[in-house]
């Protein structure tokens, strides 16, 4: 298998599995034939062709790197959806946002030229696998399961499973970290929202 | 569960550190910062040289853009550029023609849309600004944009290898350089070898490149290239949205100028410098040249002065002028006005001194001509210095 073979394959994950946890919907009774249905409905509907490329293609020309923390967000989506079963408490879920949120807000800004200090680079360098690796070490002490999703991006980095050899696009991408963002900020309102109300109480 | 958590990042910290030296190879231990110029002066009594010509003669496209030169191995000369019907067109092509006995060859297509999404397997809209690099070993790599969506704010660099003088390709491998999509990288200007720091280190460059997405600045592309592999990360010049398409000017092994395109109010070109081999650069400054929002390069001469291609214009690219600079890009004089014709533009200057000790400068002419000017140091120092002087106020 060539390397373009193992990147495209990699890249395929995360928009099937995004696909497939659309077509499976939100109703709370999933027959065998709608889970079996809607993932290989999903796979037919990345290979549709349009002008000449697939579906897939367009998604790879538009995003080529796909964090391993935003695959695997959605496998664990995928897999409780289908299996129902809970692998992410709402704490961990909740750790997997306020992380996304922060990488982004640290990352993009200033990646894009809101200063003359570059964050991208540091992915080139030791200092953020060895950060990465400290929240990730702390969230495992925590018994938060989102510190094991942390494990990917290192697996998939030495693995070479990306295009990217920045260690930025293993660990986030703008598709997570702009979800991150929305949902944070949701929990931040929530938040404030019950504590007015206990407030008034 | 921690054990395996230390494993892997230590693991990924080695990979790190292996390639590119733990803090990255654009630090003077890795590279030992830009080689230093080979400027001969003039010989006393040589005959000044100018010299103009059009490299595209009978090549009839509509729209060509972005032509750079690169010196070959043997010493011929080698042009490259992009064109099509238009520019954001899907049918625009890379090419390439070299200097034989005097005259250059019929364009050769190097790169086609075709090739870039077979090799990538994924659609592209359109290619451009070519840039050759000519390493030791003899190999040509060419480093090219390619847009995925959108305008030139959408495009990628790629890369790929020739080890025939540019008649075949290796596979085009696409570099991921910008945290979102990749987007908005792009290069243009002349690159610039770093000095490798060990025979077995080897061969590295410094590439002006830009980003045009949100912000609009200069930063530097770092090349290492080791058997043929190729390591790629940037450092960025300086934020915001002002400044870009840098032309590196360097002064020695840890000096260099830079001077930047405009995109404020100011009109004016930038200038900005460095003293720590290009990891760090002073603030950009406006100079007392107009820039119409419109490329530049320059070179350092043999006495120590800069020589500046610009647009001499707040508005339009219709001028075309060389400028000089005795005090290391602060300030500037008019030298010479090379076109001005109202109905015509004459843009994207690239200028190179070739081992021969003559001075090189391509650009567009016309939108579908590709003009070379060859001057020497003589006929500068035959020209009335500071006779003109630049267009604004």
């Amino acid at each position: 298998m060539s390397l373009q073979t193992l990147h495209h394959l990699y890249a395929a994950l995360a928009p099937w599995s995004a696909l497939s946890l659309l077509l499976l919907g939100r109703g709370p009774y999933l027959s065998r034939v709608r889970i079996v249905g809607s993932l290989f409905l999903a796979l037919f509907v990345l290979r549709i062709p349009i002008a000449g490329w697939t579906c897939f293609q367009w998604v790879m020309s538009l995003e080529p790197n796909p964090s391993f923390t935003l695959t695997a967000l959605l496998a664990v989506a995928l897999l409780q959806r289908v299996g129902r079963v809970q692998l992410f408490s709402p704490e961990d879920w909740k750790a997997a946002w306020f992380f996304g949120a922060l990488a982004s807000l640290i990352l993009y800004p200033m990646g894009l030229g809101l200063t003359s200090m570059d964050p991208y680079v540091l992915g080139w360098r030791f200092v953020l696998p060895v950060a990465v690796a400290v929240v990730a070490i702390v969230l495992i002490l925590r018994g938060n399961r989102f510190g094991l999703i942390l494990l990917l991006p290192f697996i998939g980095f030495l693995l070479g499973l990306q295009e990217s050899q920045n260690f930025w696009d293993a660990v986030i991408d703008p598709f997570y970290g702009g979800g991150a963002i929305l949902i944070a900020l949701g929990i931040c309102w929530q938040g404030i929202r019950r504590r007015k109300s206990l407030k008034s109480l | 569960m921690m054990a395996v958590m230390v494993l892997l990042a230590g693991a990924v910290v080695w990979k790190e550190c292996g390639e590119r030296g733990g803090h990255g190879f654009i630090r003077a231990e890795v590279f030992g910062g830009f080689e230093e110029p080979k400027i001969t002066p003039p010989r006393k009594g040589e005959a000044p040289v100018f010299q103009e010509e059009i490299i595209n003669k009978n090549q009839n496209l509509p729209f060509v853009h972005v032509c750079s030169i690169v010196e070959l191995a043997g010493g011929d000369l080698g042009a490259l550029w992009y064109g099509g019907p238009y520019e954001y067109c899907h049918e625009n092509r890379i090419y390439f023609s070299t200097l034989k006995d005097g005259a250059w060859t019929a364009p050769l297509v190097i790169m086609t849309p075709e090739k870039v999404e077979r090799d990538l397997g994924r659609p592209i809209r359109c290619l451009g600004n070519p840039l050759l690099i000519q390493s030791s070993d003899g190999s040509l790599r060419l480093l090219f944009v390619t847009i995925a969506m959108g305008r030139w704010s959408g495009a990628q660099i790629n890369t790929c290898l020739s080890k025939d003088r540019g008649r075949n390709w290796s596979r085009v491998e696409r570099l991921t350089l910008s945290p979102l999509c990749n987007f908005s990288e792009l290069v243009r200007n002349r690159p610039i070898p770093l000095t490798p720091p060990s025979a077995r280190g080897g061969e590295g460059w410094c590439v002006p490149l830009y980003q045009e997405l949100i912000g609009k600045f200069p930063e530097l592309l770092w090349l290492k290239q080791v058997d043929g592999r190729l390591i790629a990360e940037k450092s960025r010049m300086a934020g915001g949205c002002a400044t870009l398409q840098p032309s590196l000017i360097p002064i020695n092994k840890e000096s260099a100028v830079a001077l930047l395109r405009d995109w404020t109010q100011a009109k004016r070109v930038f200038m900005s410098r460095t003293k720590d081999g290009g990891q760090t650069w002073s603030r950009p400054v406006p100079t007392n040249l107009p820039n119409p929002d419109a490329g530049i390069s320059g070179l350092l001469l043999s006495d120590g002065r800069l020589i500046l291609a610009f647009n001499d214009s707040i508005i339009l690219r219709e001028k075309l002028s060389l400028a000089l600079s005795d005090d290391l890009g602060a300030s500037w004089k008019n030298l010479f006005l090379l076109e001005h014709d109202a109905d015509a533009v004459s843009s994207y200057p690239f200028m190179k001194r070739t081992s021969d000790g003559l001075i090189r400068m391509v650009y567009t002419h016309e939108g579908d001509d590709i003009k070379m000017l060859t001057i020497n140091e003589s006929w500068i120092a035959a020209q009335p210095e500071g006779k003109l002087e630049p267009s604004v106020r």
